[in-house]
């Protein structure tokens, strides 16, 4: 288990996107999450955990939108416990929530524009890139984001991110609500997203099955707690049963 | 040359644009920020207040125009800075705490105007003030002062709709819709929010200063809560959301009052002093319920922001 991160930079640390070392969070005076450690290359890494364990809450203090309230974060080898959301974004974290992923006031359009307020790379071309990820965009820039599908704005929100131009993407239960092929497809997108970007990958899920099948490393979240990291393919039934019941 | 207009009309007309231009500012503030202002006339209220007792009580070694545009500008920066502290005050606070706070800061510049009374004049008022200019007749003057005033006010309105288009706008729409979100892209909200109370609690002091020369003579009932209420009930008629709003709402509230029913129609007159201003709050409350029960988006509709894009982008 990587529970040396803290220490100066060794080789597995210099791989490291993201390193989290006894990392404590949660809302006011209810600590949720107790004591995490792990890292996140440049893979994907996937958090399993049933409704409640506390996944939404990790990727929320990932993204500096929660306070830390003891532990590290680190960042491609700096220290960012403390950052602000804006400056952590600004390094490459990029960021989709669960619920209210999108700005439902903005056009598509506009939610891909307000991404880009980052990033050294030309708008069109990025906005490009978004598009060949998300074909189905193309056509739409211009409707309200707010009446979209629940499939088409997370599209959008994953988009937006991208425009970013994101070193690690932070992506809670992306595919929740969505009819089992776009479950696929989705899948398939955030696989290609890795590969062609050479971007690191953290997201959570409840169902182990579909989500297994891209991730190259799971870890289990249950009640706060999180178990060893593994790689995916060694992860069996038993082993989830064990670890879903920590 | 102006004998068509009456110098009460003129006076009327001020008012309206006045409050468009307040307005205006508050949609860009509440509408699209969605950080509540109650506060109007104490941004206002700083502006014209900082202007008269520079320009009224400071012995200047130069005239105006200079004068003018110096108190001005030191009045204008007084309601910029006033915005930036209150907004920082507020930036951490939910709806309810802004709209405290904000009251709050109009409470202490009502009461320092009163108090203050070796600064202001208290409740005497404060004269001394006059046109940097001198064009003729008295009407003369402030009819080119209401010009000037309407040109600032068009000015608002065009900042309105090229912030709606530009980069900021877009932010402060995410910032108001969704401000952790916001705060993932990569942009400190607090500081977009400080940026916007700091540019359009300066706009309005210096609609403060306008006012101020175009009475010349201020007095603290000037800077009451009844300047927001008009400001606020004209913006949420119109549409809170949309640019245009403010002045849809305000020339059918205060206009509709103030200038219409004042000059053009024909009714008894005691009851210019009594029934219609009591009318006017009345029907103003009433305009407020039903524009919130029937159509809470305002006159206008709902901010059409696809068909904007659609026109401004026009790309497949
Ligand atoms: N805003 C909040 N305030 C207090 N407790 C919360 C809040 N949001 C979530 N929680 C609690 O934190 C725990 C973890 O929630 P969450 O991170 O949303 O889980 P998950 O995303 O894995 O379903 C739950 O017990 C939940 O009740
Ligand atoms: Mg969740």
């Amino acid at each position: 288990m990587p529970e040396t991160a803290a220490e100066t930079p060794t080789p597995t640390t210099a791989e490291a996107v993201l390193t989290i070392s006894n990392l404590c969070s949660g809302y006011g005076s209810v600590q949720v999450l107790h004591d995490l450690s792990f890292e996140v290359r440049n893979e994907i890494f996937t958090i399993l955990g049933a409704n409640g364990a506390g996944k939404t809450t990790l990727l929320r203090t990932l993204a500096h939108l929660l306070p830390v309230t003891s532990g590290s974060i680190g960042f491609r080898g700096t220290d960012v416990t403390h950052a602000a959301a804006h400056e952590t974004a600004r390094l490459g974290v990029g960021y989709v929530p669960q619920e209210a992923a999108v700005f439902p006031d903005l056009t598509i359009l506009e939610n891909l524009q307000v991404g880009a307020m980052i990033g050294d790379r030309a708008f069109d071309e990025c906005l490009e890139e978004v598009f060949q990820t998300f074909p189905d965009l193309r056509s739409k820039t211009h409707l309200r984001a707010g009446n979209l599908s629940g499939g088409e704005s997370r599209m959008v929100a994953c988009g937006r991110a991208l425009m970013q131009d994101p070193k690690v993407l932070l992506l809670d239960e992306p595919t929740a609500g969505l009819s089992p092929l776009y479950v696929e497809q989705f899948f398939e997108t955030i696989e290609s997203i890795h590969r062609t970007r050479n971007v690191a990958v953290l997201l959570t899920e409840q169902n182990a099955t579909k989500a297994l099948g891209i991730a190259d490393r799971v870890m289990v979240l249950s009640l706060g707690e999180g178990s060893t990291p593994v790689d995916a393919a060694e992860m069996t039934k038993e082993r989830l049963k064990e670890a879903y019941k920590l | 040359m102006l004998d068509w207009l009456d110098a009460f009309l003129i006076s009327g007309l001020f008012g309206v644009v006045q409050i468009i231009g307040l307005g205006l500012l508050v949609h860009l503030q509440m509408g699209l920020t969605r950080v509540a202002n109650f506060g109007v006339a104490g941004f206002w209220g700083l502006g014209l207040y900082v202007f008269g007792i520079l320009y009224g009580k400071v012995d200047w070694p130069f005239g105006d125009p200079w004068q003018f545009l110096v108190c001005a500008i030191a009045a204008t920066a007084a309601s910029a800075l006033a915005g930036l502290f209150v907004a920082w005050l507020i930036s951490d606070l939910d709806v309810d705490g802004a709209l405290v706070g904000t009251l709050g800061f109009a409470t202490v510049i009502f009461l320092l105007a009163t108090a203050w009374s070796d600064l202001t004049g208290g409740a005497a008022g404060l004269g001394g003030l006059g046109f940097p200019y001198d064009a003729g007749p008295a009407k003369t003057n402030e009819f080119i002062w209401f010009v000037l005033t309407t040109a600032i006010v068009a000015g608002i309105l065009a900042y309105v709709l090229w912030v709606h288009r530009s980069p900021y706008g877009r932010l402060l729409i995410a910032v108001g819709t969704n401000e952790p979100l916001a705060r993932s892209l990569g942009k400190s909200s607090t500081r977009a929010k400080l940026t916007l109370f700091t540019i359009t609690s300066g706009m309005m002091g210096l609609l403060g200063v306008m006012q101020a020369v175009m009475f010349r003579f201020i007095i603290p009932a000037n800077v009451t809560i009844n300047i927001t209420l008009a400001a606020l009930a004209g913006l949420i008629l119109g549409g809170i959301t949309r640019a245009w709003g403010a002045v849809v709402g305000v020339l059918f509230t205060v206009a509709l009052f103030d200038i219409v029913i004042q000059f053009y129609v024909p009714l008894p007159q005691e009851w210019y002093t009594q029934a219609i201003p009591v009318a006017r709050e009345a029907i103003f409350g009433l305009a407020l319920v039903l524009v919130l029960l029937f159509r809470p988006k305002g006159m206008l509709g709902e901010m059409k922001r696809p068909q904007l894009m659609r026109r401004i982008h026009d790309f497949k």
